[in-house]
């Protein structure tokens, strides 16, 4: 039986049509009919299909009669393409022996697919290179080709040319996928050990595991255990999807499916987690879990105070679906109650903060986001800090350390030295330069965590007009010339405006961060005087000046109403802002902390 | 500092009733203009106009014939633009229908355009004891940005006929913060302003709309608005010439000799009642605003037969009406006194508006003793700060 089965991975970069191909397989294979099609349909939320993006994968099980007249169990696994989620995607080819590296024939190989690939490779996938969009004028399929086959030693002869938009090519790929993917072979006797690659909320049934056997098998009504908590649960509803979720009796070594077990939380249902039968539990866990750690921080206020409760339910509810979301209450003088909340990634904390608004109808207010740092005191322990305000008096700090990464940026060789510049400014430190193709180049350095999470992303579009691609892997912590900096309005800190910066770098950023709140904060009753201060120390100042107009020159008879009505706009325009103290701040303020733009 | 400002007020009736006129055609429209008007195409329009007006005051003579009228205003549009001989019949078919207090107030706004040394005589004659005259400039290149029909030399001649007439109680209008005008130019235009001998001066800021000809200019980079410092280093310097010069300043953009405030205007402004008659005039009584429909254009005057429709704005309960009267009242600058508005509304203010009124009077924009608040000096021009937060 398992010799019919096939598991495989899509690996993509954003828009090299991931989700187009998928459509066109579940298509070709009728798991969709004509009627059910609708673009990306494995993308569930609104989010990703709104941003053309995969963030949560979703696997499908497709029937496949091949031309040697046998029928085959292709399963796609779906994986997200963005470098935050690099852990699940781990996990998603770890539940596969194959992957399709879709590329882009006018594009190439991008830096987040090499690192993919490489991932893919290391856990000895079978690879099937597929050029995609062939059908667009810009496309260059050979010289895809050929950088495939440099970078990744591809058999170039072997790459399959499509365009999933068109259709073109499509049996090819489930063929290759049948003859070249190898089948699964896991010892369906042994005690079961089924690995989790992915996991959801449901209302009805609680937590949803995608998994994948690698040995035994699995019955409704099995009790099974959680090799990484020891945690037993009953077996209520096992399955596939194909593309909906169809109940099954038995899921064997070598399959996929889902499996509910009345489990009330998903962090109880973790990626990578081994599951196992409670009555005879294999030896080992599978190889390869490690806990997800968020890396980013940001304080996360409602505009309104009295939505704080509210804020606390939504939270709530995304974490049962997303177990890798962190949060804990905090208070900040100048923003009122709020959380403290932890992310995978920039990309992780837009998501998340978009949903909060969008799906439970909150405005928020975000912190620039901050890393990890790791103080060690004069007394001699050590501490992590990642809220500026926590940060203590600089009498007491031995030294700091913050977290690098190695961060990969793929170029056209001519955006070489604008890149290299772009590194450097952000205290990155060289370590090498690798041609993939005479045209494109890989470079590597050791780059401040901290310093990608400003602006580093924009940096590099704009001076390679949109030609980089970047990937990064946390690497560990370094000592750094880190101090707290401080934001004043009218002489009172305001503490969610405080940030770490590097001592080099402090002056700068003080300047650009006052002058910026300068044109944000609007003129008010009185002057308001605008400070940036290391400790005790003022680095800049600006003022805006007291506002001197706002009246209303004429009122009569004829256009009282009308005139109430701008007078009414103007009060619920006040409703947006934030009072801090005396002075009126608004919201986008606290995020243009953030973008401040890069050195020149 | 509040005890100076109130001495010259206290004649004027809080039960005073007004009624305003709405004439609302104009030769050209003004290119800051966002009222009602409508481009006058022949005489016939406004012979038809007068007929439905008269018709109309007939028909309102039983809903208001309860009450008295202190004050009558004809504003615009042009009304000047009507013949003495139609205004005649206005004036006396109102006096027929309606109780007109015999001092009466009876306003007309002008035109310098519009008028002569016959016209004026005339007016007087049909009964008009008071002239509103719409100078706006006496700089010719303030006045054609403003897209005004007349030049300054009009305006000087338009006064001297005035005078001539007989009319002693007359107002000059002044527009501030035209594009391209300086301090210079704005104190020339004041003085030249109180060298007319007006009993009146009101100085408005230029505040345009959005969809205004004048604004679409300035946003396409023909003039260059003024800044916010210009505008209010303007509206100060008509403060300190004007009372230097012994006028009253009575309203945020208005100024008098003593006992010569408009009557009318502060009808208004002290949240009294007024009957509106013409196309888009509005009334207000028992805590309604209401709105004669407007007309888009001049043929269809003709075709206006029966009750003039109206729109409704406001419905307005006891506490909105206080809070009306407490946003109007604020404009003029002996304020509004706690004890009046506890007999007329039995509301207390200073209970109502506590940390409001705290927090403007320690930010310099209000001031209060035991009985008044008002509007500081440097509130005036940031008064929509306070108001809004009463609403």
């Amino acid at each position: 039986m398992q010799d019919k089965i096939r598991n495989f991975s899509i690996i993509a970069h954003i828009d090299h049509g991931k989700s187009t191909l998928a459509d066109r397989l579940m298509q070709f294979t009728g798991a969709l009919s004509e009627r059910e099609m609708r673009e990306q349909f494995l993308d569930k939320m609104d989010l990703e299909r709104e941003k053309g993006i995969t963030i949560k994968l979703q696997p499908v099980r497709l029937d496949y009669k091949a031309r040697d007249g046998e029928t085959y169990i292709l399963n796609l696994i779906d994986t997200p393409g963005h470098v935050d989620f690099s852990y699940e995607v781990s996990r998603s080819l770890a539940a596969c022996e194959g992957a399709l590296l879709v590329v882009d024939a006018s594009q190439g190989i991008e830096a987040q697919t090499l690192a993919n690939v490489y991932m893919a490779m290391d856990l000895n996938l079978e690879i099937i290179g597929v050029v995609n969009k062939i059908d667009l004028p810009g496309a260059e399929p050979e010289m895809v080709k050929q950088e495939m086959e440099n970078v990744l030693g591809i058999d170039q002869e072997e790459i399959l040319p499509i365009s999933a938009k068109l259709g073109i090519g499509i049996e090819e790929v489930l063929e290759t996928i049948v003859a070249k993917i190898p089948a699964p072979h896991g010892d369906e006797k042994a005690p079961l050990q089924a690995l989790i690659f992915d996991s959801y909320f449901d209302a009805y049934k609680g937590a949803i595991s995608y998994i994948r056997l690698d040995c035994g098998e699995l019955r409704k009504g099995d009790m099974i255990r959680m090799m990484s908590s020891g945690k037993e649960y009953e077996v209520i509803e096992i399955g596939v999807i194909s593309p909906y979720m169809t109940q099954v009796e038995v899921l064997r070594a070598g399959e996929v499916g889902y499996m509910a077990a009345a489990i009330k939380n998903v962090a109880d249902t973790k990626v990578g987690d081994t599951i196992t039968s409670a009555v005879r539990p294999a030896a080992k866990p599978l190889a390869g879990y490690k806990e997800v750690k968020p890396v980013v921080f940001c304080g996360l206020y409602p505009l309104e105070n009295n939505e704080f409760d509210k804020l606390r339910d939504a939270l709530e509810k995304l974490k049962l679906n997303d177990a890798s979301l962190i949060y804990e209450p905090e208070s900040s003088d100048a923003l009122g109650f709020g959380f403290r909340c932890g992310f995978l990634g920039l990309l992780h904390m837009e998501i998340i903060r978009e949903r909060l608004e969008r799906e439970y109808d909150l405005t928020l207010l975000a912190t620039a986001p901050s890393v990890i740092y790791r103080i060690l005191l004069t007394d001699g322990s050590e501490i992590f800090v990642q809220n500026p305000s926590r940060w203590p008096d600089p009498q007491r700090i031995e030294k700091v350390m913050e977290p690098y990464v190695k961060a990969s940026i793929m170029v056209p060789n001519e955006y070489v030295g604008t890149v290299m510049e772009l590194c450097q400014e952000k205290r990155g430190s060289y370590i090498n330069i690798e041609y993939i193709t005479p045209q494109r180049v890989l470079i590597s350095y050791n780059l401040p965590l901290a310093e990608i999470l400003f602006d580093f992303f924009d940096g590099l579009k704009s001076r390679t007009k949109g030609y980089a691609s970047l990937d990064y892997e946390l690497k560990g912590y370094e000592e750094s010339d880190l101090v707290k900096m401080d934001i004043l309005l009218n002489g009172e800190v305001v503490d969610a405006l405080s940030t770490i910066a590097h001592k080099d770098k402090a002056y700068y950023r003080g300047r650009t961060l006052v002058e910026k709140l300068r044109k944000i904060i609007p003129r008010q009753m009185y002057e308001v005087a605008i400070q940036a201060s290391i400790g005790n120390r003022i680095i800049a100042r600006e003022s805006v000046k007291a506002m001197r107009k706002d009246v209303l020159a004429k009122c009569y008879g004829g256009d009282i109403t009308r005139k109430k009505k701008l007078l009414e706009k103007q009060k619920e325009g006040k409703k947006r802002m934030k009072q801090i103290g005396r002075v009126e701040v608004p919201r986008d303020a606290f995020m243009s902390v953030m973008d401040i733009e890069s050195d020149k | 500092m509040l005890s100076c400002r109130l001495w010259i007020l206290k004649v004027i009736n809080n039960s005073a009733t007004g009624i305003y006129i709405h004439v609302p055609f104009c030769l050209q429209k003004c290119s800051y203009c966002d009222f009602y008007s409508l481009p006058l195409q022949n005489g016939d329009s406004l012979e038809k106009y007068t007929k439905n007006l008269l018709r109309e005051m007939e028909q309102q003579a039983a809903n208001w014939e309860n009450r008295q009228f202190s004050t009558v205003y004809m504003g615009g549009g042009t009304p000047s633009l009507l013949s003495p001989e139609q205004i005649n019949i206005i004036l006396t078919d109102l006096e027929h229908h309606l109780h007109i207090l015999p001092q009466a107030e009876i306003s007309l706004e002008a035109n310098p355009a519009t008028l002569n040394s016959d016209r004026l005589q005339e007016l007087k004659s049909a009964g008009i004891n008071r002239i509103s005259l719409g100078v706006q400039s006496f700089r010719d290149e303030e006045l054609k940005i403003l897209g005004r029909i007349h030049g300054a030399q009009a305006a000087m001649e338009a006064v001297d006929d005035i005078i001539r007439a007989g009319f002693e109680n007359f107002n000059l209008d002044l527009i501030y913060g035209i594009p391209g005008q300086t301090h210079d130019d704005w104190i020339y235009n004041l003085k030249m302003a109180v060298s007319c001998g007006p009993r009146h001066i009101s100085t408005y800021l230029l505040q345009l709309d959005p969809c205004v000809a004048l604004a679409q200019q300035i946003k396409a980079g023909k003039y260059k608005a003024l800044s916010e410092d210009q505008e209010a280093d303007m509206y100060y310097d008509a403060l300190d010439c004007l009372i230097n010069e012994g006028f009253h300043h009575y309203e945020i953009s208005n100024f008098a000799r003593p006992g010569y405030e408009c009557k009318h205007n502060l009808i208004y402004w002290q949240a009294g009642e007024y009957l509106g008659l013409g196309p888009g005039a509005v009334s207000f009584r028992d805590g309604q605003r209401w709105m004669n429909k407007e007309i888009k254009s001049c043929p269809e005057i003709t075709s206006q037969t029966d009750t003039v429709a109206v729109e409704t704005l406001e419905i307005m309960n006891d506490r909105d009406r206080f809070v009306d009267a407490v946003v109007l009242g604020l404009r003029l600058t002996e304020g509004i006194s706690r004890q009046q508005f506890m007999d007329r509304f039995g509301i207390d203010f200073y209970q109502e508006y506590h940390s409001i009124i705290e927090k403007f009077s320690r930010e310099g924009i209000l001031l209060a003793d035991q009985d008044r608040i008002c509007l500081s000096h440097r509130g005036y021009f940031l008064s929509n700060q306070l108001l809004a937060e009463l609403l």
